[in-house]
């Protein structure tokens, strides 16, 4: 530390990690663990004090749960209030009262249960922690505005803060700095990112809900919602439920809270529905709004440079996997960091070779990912014939029996990327497309001409996702 | 004058008018609050032969109606105001089988323009039916029904059960009537008639002209040839199929569809053999006495008039939000439907939505609907949601393929056997698929899904609004003002600020304001005041509007004013009603909103 309290800042370091998010925190904790002989230095830089204001993700996969474990994380946070959860619960519409349960625990060989947490009770522990750590430096209040270079390799990053600036050369720089990534652009990676719309965010406390201990995925709305836990306190669970809003924002600023009202809440269980009324109803100040994105995966690495969660690819949050891929991206590059933690301290710690193999692990399961999430989304969305085609055919193949409800919370909870796994459910869903498409629920005699248009639409649709099937069971297979 | 000022004043006037609406509706003798033509109270006047039920007040009531809506030159006319030759005959029928003297100048009158517009060959089903019934005319002076279309499947593109739900109470009615053959003994209408030089009456031509017209003339006759066959097994069973169509619809306030079904349903029940002191008949008689009502046909004169429908739950809604009655949002609750119906047939949607009457258990409208959900704003209890949940996803299934929306029940404007050259097969639909009607409908729809949450990214709002542009780029120089303020206020929740139909519907709403502010009587401005506040910006043509809305709603003298109405649409034989509290809903919503939105006047 120096004379102000602020922590000293060397000229170089071995990896500057930027963004001290969750994926930021939990890979600097992974490569101060994979130093055991603690020769290594590592800078995670990030723009805010405390945390950023704006909601991020909060849910993790068991898989997740695993590595903030094996992290040393998990403790700390459930001691500040983080929650277990059990996994998804899904409701196709306010009618439907039998509702699809997807529970991890029975997925053969997996944690039991994942992870909920306030977003920024998460980044206040995981910050906390790092500073325990004597090999991290965290520097917060610190804006990345350019690299360094060494021809085409990255060499350094240039600071700026309210002291003035900072050129620190690095063997890394890690871009772990969310979806609008600022070393992603200054580096030149490509980026195909599409905005999706919005998400609003709303804490509630004391809601009742069937499934408390569940993320409850409520469709038939305008838009999906999501409701999770985030927060023990006193035995009292507080929940954060999402609504899903469209690119063009309906209403702004205080409307949008009486847009929630008309609009998402006939769809929500009529306790939950109440809680949440009375929660909007009290809520002072615009809604926290966070814009969704489709980040089609770009190069993971680029020479001197790597990119590590949501920077390296995201999806809407609706499967909420964004977390459990960041803390993926962590426990992958720790690895390649523990393989060479022999080499002697003069050498780069993570060089070429390490990087190429992240990025062939990375390249495996985000894909899987992404595409699932993009599917599940657009399904869940409900915005064409096909779409809701698809979204009939995933409850219907869910209601047949427990072995398909567990392969596709497996594949969900990233728990399974095996080609062939993630090829039968989508056939399976196909032939679901058909059967549900042509039987409508209420009408007694519907219009053949109506049957058809369903079912060319989820067809369709269908049939579009061939090349995302393909290019997946590629991924897994592709030697190199 | 209040302390408010005069837009305060006004507001307040305009909600003492809709209390007056309010009270009128819920008095023990209800009024009218959609009022058609006389055909109805003329059919409940002839009927009565048959029934038996009218009191002598009732009669004269309805008799009074009638003669008050007689134009001077003896016509009735329709919604144009044209001499209208079924009106004319139902009408002079009606006064002459009352008792009127039919020597009486304005019957003579009356008479005289049966005759000038082609007599009753030319009048539609309805007046040869009673001719039929009454046994003035043989029974080939209407279209037969092959029977066997009872025996086929509801998918069926030729099963009655693809008819519109008018036109389906009335055909199977009309079915069983002249399969029994029915008999009334009525006043011999042989005058309304026109004879050839033998003195024999010419028949009418059934069909339309052309080679199909004349095939399908020949496929009637040979219709009537097979009826005089030994009668067979199939014909039993299809009739026994018909009577159980008639009786499996009565609803359990006691009447069908509407009025004119519910009165022929009552015959053909008569006429299948059940008596008049039958429950069913009771019941069917009873709502006919309800959906009466009165009507004020001058300033003192109060006179009974037959409606469509009993208490319309659109007007309660409308009426009890702007009186500001307690306990109008549990009762529009109450009322919604909890059974299924016929329109469940082809709209894959849960129970839910409302009729277009209380009481109805059986036929959703989708017109109330949408009125009731514009209604149930604000008020978001537990019950409220369920119930708009279920409104949105049953608003949703009625879309057609062309991407309007359908007011009863999927199809009912392109039913399949109205594609045959009947001379009376477009009574089969119930409106056309372009017509202003429909594009209000679709612009209500519209507006109360984007409530709902529902906007143009989703494939079926987006479908809806590029019917509109379609419909609009043909018809659209034709709309009223009303019909421009619907699609303006729509497109301004669902359209972009850019989007040509959104600009094109409100530069041609625009140009339609005159001098002095108006845009036509105080029901247009009141319309058209609504959709230039839903634009947005407090232009000065909104203000020039609510000015001069404030202006003349402050220089009408009476408590209970003869405001401007409006026309609804209706079904069948009478397309057109009038809604008399339309003036008094419309200037206090457009005033409230007025208030609410951009504050004062300038």
């Amino acid at each position: 530390m120096n004379a102000e309290g602020h922590p000293a800042i060397a000229d170089r370091y071995d990896v500057v990690i930027v963004g001290a998010g969750l994926a930021g925190c939990a890979l600097a904790q992974a490569l101060a663990r994979a130093d055991q002989r603690r020769r290594r230095s590592i800078l995670v830089v990030d723009l805010h004090r405390g945390v950023s204001p704006r909601f991020s993700g909060e849910f993790i996969h068991p898989r997740g749960a695993q590595v903030l474990d094996d992290l040393g994380f998990y403790n700390r946070l459930v001691a500040a209030g983080a929650v277990d959860v059990d996994g998804f619960v899904v409701t196709q519409s306010g009618e439907q009262d039998d509702p699809v349960v997807l529970d991890y625990a029975s997925i053969p060989g997996e944690r039991p249960r994942g992870l909920s947490v306030h977003h920024k009770t998460l980044v206040r522990v995981m910050r906390q922690t790092l500073r325990d750590r004597e090999q991290v430096t965290l520097l917060e209040g610190w804006r990345v505005v350019d690299l360094l270079r060494d021809g085409e390799r990255t060499c350094g990053v240039v600071l700026t803060g309210t002291e003035g600036e900072l050129r620190i050369r690095c063997d890394l720089v890690v871009a772990a700095d969310g979806k609008a990534s600022t070393v992603r652009k200054l580096a030149g990676v490509p980026d195909g990112r599409q905005t999706l719309g919005f998400t609003a965010g709303l804490e509630v406390t004391g809601a009742k809900l069937r499934h408390p201990l569940h993320a409850n995925v409520i469709l038939g709305g305008p838009g999906p919602m999501l409701c999770y836990p985030i927060s023990r306190d006193d035995g009292q669970l507080s929940f954060r439920l999402t609504f899903d809003l469209p690119h063009a924002l309906p209403a702004k600023g205080a409307d949008l809270s009486r847009y929630l009202i008309d609009a998402f809440l006939p769809y929500l269980p009529g306790p939950l529905a109440e809680s949440v009324a009375d929660a909007l109803h009290r809520h002072k100040g615009p809604l926290e709004l966070a814009p969704t994105f489709n980040l089609p995966a770009p190069p993971a690495t680029a020479p001197g440079l790597a990119l590590v969660g949501d920077a390296a690819g995201c999806s809407h949050p609706i499967t909420a996997s964004g977390m459990t891929m960041g803390l993926l991206d962590a426990k992958y590059l720790a690895r390649e960091a523990r393989r060479r933690a022999d080499v002697s301290a003069d050498q780069p710690w993570l060089d070429d070779g390490s990087l190429r193999r992240y990025r062939i692990e990375h390249d495996r399961y985000v894909p899987t990912r992404q595409a699932l999430a993009d599917s599940i989304f657009e399904a869940f969305r409900g915005e064409g014939e096909g779409a809701r085609g698809i979204r009939r055919a995933l409850f219907r193949y869910w209601r047949s029996g427990e072995r398909q409800r567990v392969r596709s919370l497996a594949l969900l909870a990233c728990a399974e990327r095996r080609p062939r796994i993630f090829l039968a459910e989508y056939l399976k869903t196909a032939h679901h497309v058909l059967a549900s498409s042509f039987a409508p629920r209420h009408a007694l005699h519907f219009p053949v001409s109506d049957r058809l248009r369903q079912v060319q639409g989820a067809v369709g649709l269908a049939g579009t996702k061939v090349g995302v099937v393909a290019q997946v069971a590629w991924s897994q297979l592709r030697p190199f | 004058m209040t302390a408010g000022g005069p837009l305060d004043a006004a507001l307040a006037r305009s909600q003492a008018w809709c209390q007056t609406w309010w009270a009128r509706l819920h008095q023990p003798q209800p009024w009218l609050a959609e009022i058609p033509d006389v055909g109805p109270s003329c059919e409940v006047l002839l009927a009565d032969a048959l029934f038996h039920d009218l009191t002598e007040v009732e009669r004269q009531g309805l008799l009074a109606w009638i003669r008050s809506q007689q134009h001077q030159d003896g016509s009735w006319r329709d919604a144009k105001g044209e001499p209208d030759v079924s009106l004319t005959c139902l009408g002079y029928w009606a006064r002459v089988q009352a008792g009127d003297d039919p020597d009486a100048e304005d019957l003579v009158r009356a008479l005289r323009v049966i005759h000038e517009l082609g007599g009753a060959r030319q009048a539609n089903l309805s007046v040869r039916l009673w001719l039929a019934m009454a046994g003035t005319v043989e029974w080939d002076w209407v279209p037969s029904v092959p029977s066997e279309l009872y025996l086929l499947p509801e998918f069926a593109r030729l099963s009655p059960a693809r008819l519109s739900p008018w036109a389906r109470q009335m055909v199977t009615a009309l079915h069983l009537l002249a399969s029994g053959p029915a008999r009334i003994h009525l006043y011999d209408a042989a005058e309304l008639l026109l004879y050839n030089r033998d003195d024999a009456a010419i028949p009418p031509r059934l069909t339309r002209p052309g080679l199909a017209g004349d095939l399908l003339q020949a496929f009637d006759t040979s219709i009537r040839l097979g009826r005089k066959l030994p009668r067979g097994v199939v014909r039993r069973r299809s009739l026994g199929r018909a009577r159980r169509w008639i009786e499996d619809a009565q609803q359990a306030h006691g009447g069908w569809f509407s009025t004119r079904p519910t009165i022929y349903s009552l015959m053909a029940l008569r006429v299948a053999g059940v008596t008049s002191d039958d429950p069913r008949v009771r019941s069917g008689l009873d709502y006919l006495r309800r959906a009466r009502g009165t009507v004020e046909v001058s300033a003192s004169g109060r006179v009974l008039a037959q409606g469509l429908t009993g208490r319309p739950l659109a007007k309660v809604a409308g009426l009890g939000v702007a009186a500001g009655i307690a306990g109008v949002h549990e009762r529009l609750l109450a009322a919604e439907l909890t059974s299924a119906g016929p329109w469940q047939r082809r709209a894959d949607a849960p129970i839910g939505g409302w009729s277009a009457e209380a009481d109805a258990d059986a036929h959703l409208d989708l017109r109330t609907t949408c009125t009731i959900l514009h209604a149930l704003r604000g008020t978001r209890t537990p019950a409220t949601r369920a119930s708009l949940r279920r409104a949105a996803e049953i608003v949703l299934a009625m879309q057609e393929p062309d991407g309007s929306f359908a007011r009863f029940e999927r199809g009912e404007a392109t039913v399949p056997l109205s594609q045959l050259p009947w001379r009376d097969a477009e009574q089969l639909n119930l409106g056309g698929t372009d017509d202003e009607a429909r594009v209000v409908l679709t612009a209500m729809v519209l507006r109360e899904l984007a409530v709902l949450g529902w906007r143009r990214e989703d494939d079926r709002i987006a479908a809806a609004c590029a019917w509109l542009e379609r419909t609009h780029a043909r018809h659209g120089h034709a709309w009223s003002v009303a019909t421009l303020a619907e699609v303006v206020r729509a497109t301004v929740v669902q359209c972009v600020a850019d989007h040509p139909l959104r600009k094109a519907c409100e530069q041609q709403l625009r140009t339609k304001q005159r001098e002095d502010g108006s845009f036509g009587d105080e029901l247009s401005t009141a319309r058209a005041l609504l959709a230039l506040i839903a634009v947005g910006d407090p232009c000065a043509q909104a203000q020039r509007a609510a000015r001069n809305l404030v202006g003349r709603v402050g220089a009408i003298a009476s408590d209970g004013p003869n405001l401007p109405d409006t026309e609804l649409p209706g079904y069948g034989l009478s397309p057109r009603l009038r809604d008399p509290s339309a003036g008094a809903r419309a200037i206090h919503a457009a005033l409230s909103s007025f208030r609410r939105e951009v504050g004062q006047l300038a």
